[in-house]
């Protein structure tokens, strides 16, 4: 189990408990339940790199305590 | 400039007509090249030839969420607000699909609750397939019924918030609209004749694509299946909020079996619950009344599980004395148990190896984790249960 942390600059900031074989789609659904926005509507970035719905965290190399950035579409 | 609504426009839903698509979708339009290219200085006909040369419709696509050309159009419709006859011509319109679901979405959108039901429903009898541009930027197949059916009965179509508008049932009861004639009646009464047992007509249900809101027009049959089905619902689950938009739901798609699989469920746990109950009540009636404990309860008792004793003593607070909380609830149990002789003696009476087989059961049936000692990984794994994801592994 790691936990991520997301954070969009504006006031949110989100740990988020997930397997590392999650996928980025996942998360997002993870991090839409506690935030409230929409899960489509959530867009997670590292600088400018877009992640994937369907690839994992570990496959992106995503590790316990690590930040993302967190955008909206 | 260009992005500016019409001045004469009337302000729809107390707001400029451009806001009913949100800020960072309207930017999104804004910057796209068709808008740019193709949508400059649109007025109503020639809005017409530009909606005849649409060939899917769709959302955004795309890592940076591309808007397609139909998000477009919808979005120059709202600008120049047209005539509501142009928009049912739109709809009426029987040669082109894509003209026809444009100005569909675009009342469905800007139109009145009557309205909406009124010039929406007819489409439901058109089949015709249609080309939607999915999220991931493939397309995938759906008809114009499917797409009605999204409009009318979810809140949000083509990443676009749908206003929210009057359910079907309360329009009839103000008289505002007429009960619902569906195309497929009289097969469906024909049927309905044929057949004896509920089986056939639950699947009839499905076939049918009938959005019955109006309960007071089904079959007699069906009126006490859903009665006795919704009763059931209602006593269960905090469906309360939810429980119109399930319910519409539900049988307007029309496809799905989990209605049959759902009812043989709830059978199940009544039955299920109706054995468990007394033995329940005697015991720990502190719990009773909690809500939460009575779901968990449900689930538990739909797994044969008597080792309640556990599940109790978790506390749900997310207090930080939770410890104390729920060292006070232990110590208090014990403390109960030990007084009341009839408690003890029930206990006695369910026996030890019963207490031994069903710890062994619940040991193996939990793996959902939802029974992990740390509260806060057991919530986790709540949510991530709900959502369809696998627990957390340590």
């Amino acid at each position: 189990m790691i936990e991520v942390v997301l954070n969009d600059r504006l006031g949110k900031k989100v740990r988020v408990k997930c397997n590392d074989d999650d996928t980025i789609g996942d998360l997002k659904k993870l991090v839409a339940a506690q935030t409230g926005t929409r899960a489509d509507k959530i867009r997670i970035q590292k600088w400018y790199t877009i992640y994937k719905d369907h690839i994992t965290l570990r496959d992106y190399e995503i590790h316990d305590g690590m930040g993302l950035e967190l955008y909206y579409n | 400039m260009a992005n500016r609504t019409d001045p004469a426009a009337k302000s729809i839903r107390g707001t400029n007509p451009q806001n009913l698509v949100e800020k960072i979708l309207r930017s999104k339009i804004y910057q796209n090249t068709y808008w740019k290219e193709q949508c400059f200085g649109l007025t109503a006909e020639t809005l017409v030839d530009k909606a005849m040369e649409l060939d899917h419709l769709g959302g955004t696509y795309g890592g940076n969420r591309k808007p397609t050309p139909f998000m477009c159009l919808v979005m120059k419709m709202l600008q120049i607000q047209p005539e509501k006859e142009i928009v049912i011509e739109f709809i009426k319109n029987d040669d082109y699909k894509y003209v026809r679901i444009l100005g569909a979405f675009y009342l469905r959108l800007t139109g009145s609750d009557t309205d909406v039901y009124h010039y929406l429903e007819p489409l439901y009898n058109d089949y015709r397939k249609l080309r939607r541009k999915l999220a991931d930027g493939n397309f995938a197949l759906t008809h114009v019924d499917e797409v009605i059916d999204e409009l009318l009965t979810t809140d949000y179509s083509c990443d676009i918030a749908m206003p929210r508008i009057k359910k079907r049932w309360t329009l009839e009861s103000l008289g505002a609209l007429e009960p619902r004639q569906s195309a497929l009646e009289e097969d469906f009464e024909e049927e309905e004749e044929n057949e004896d047992n509920e089986q056939p007509a639950e699947e009839l249900e499905d076939k049918a694509h009938e959005k019955d809101y109006y309960r007071g027009r089904s079959p007699a049959r069906e009126r006490d299946r859903d009665r006795r089905r919704d009763s059931h619902r209602h006593r269960d689950r905090d469906y309360d909020r939810d429980y119109d938009r399930d319910y519409d739901r539900e049988r307007g798609r029309g496809r799905d079996r989990d209605r049959d699989r759902d009812r043989d469920r709830e059978n199940e746990r009544d039955r299920d619950r109706e054995r468990d109950r007394d033995r329940y009540r005697l015991r720990e009636e502190k719990d009773y009344g909690r809500e939460r404990e009575g779901r968990e309860r449900e689930r538990r008792d739909r797994d044969r599980d008597r080792g309640r004793r556990r599940s109790y003593s978790r506390s749900r607070s997310r207090s930080r004395d939770r410890k104390e909380h729920d060292g006070g609830e232990s110590r208090k149990r014990h403390a109960r148990n030990s007084i009341s002789p009839r408690r003890h003696g029930d206990g006695a009476e369910d026996g030890e190896p019963k207490k031994k087989k069903e710890k062994k059961e619940k040991k193996e049936k939990k793996d959902d984790g939802t029974d992990h000692p740390n509260p806060e990984i057991a919530e986790a794994n709540k949510l991530r249960a709900s959502l369809g994801l696998k627990p957390l592994r340590m």
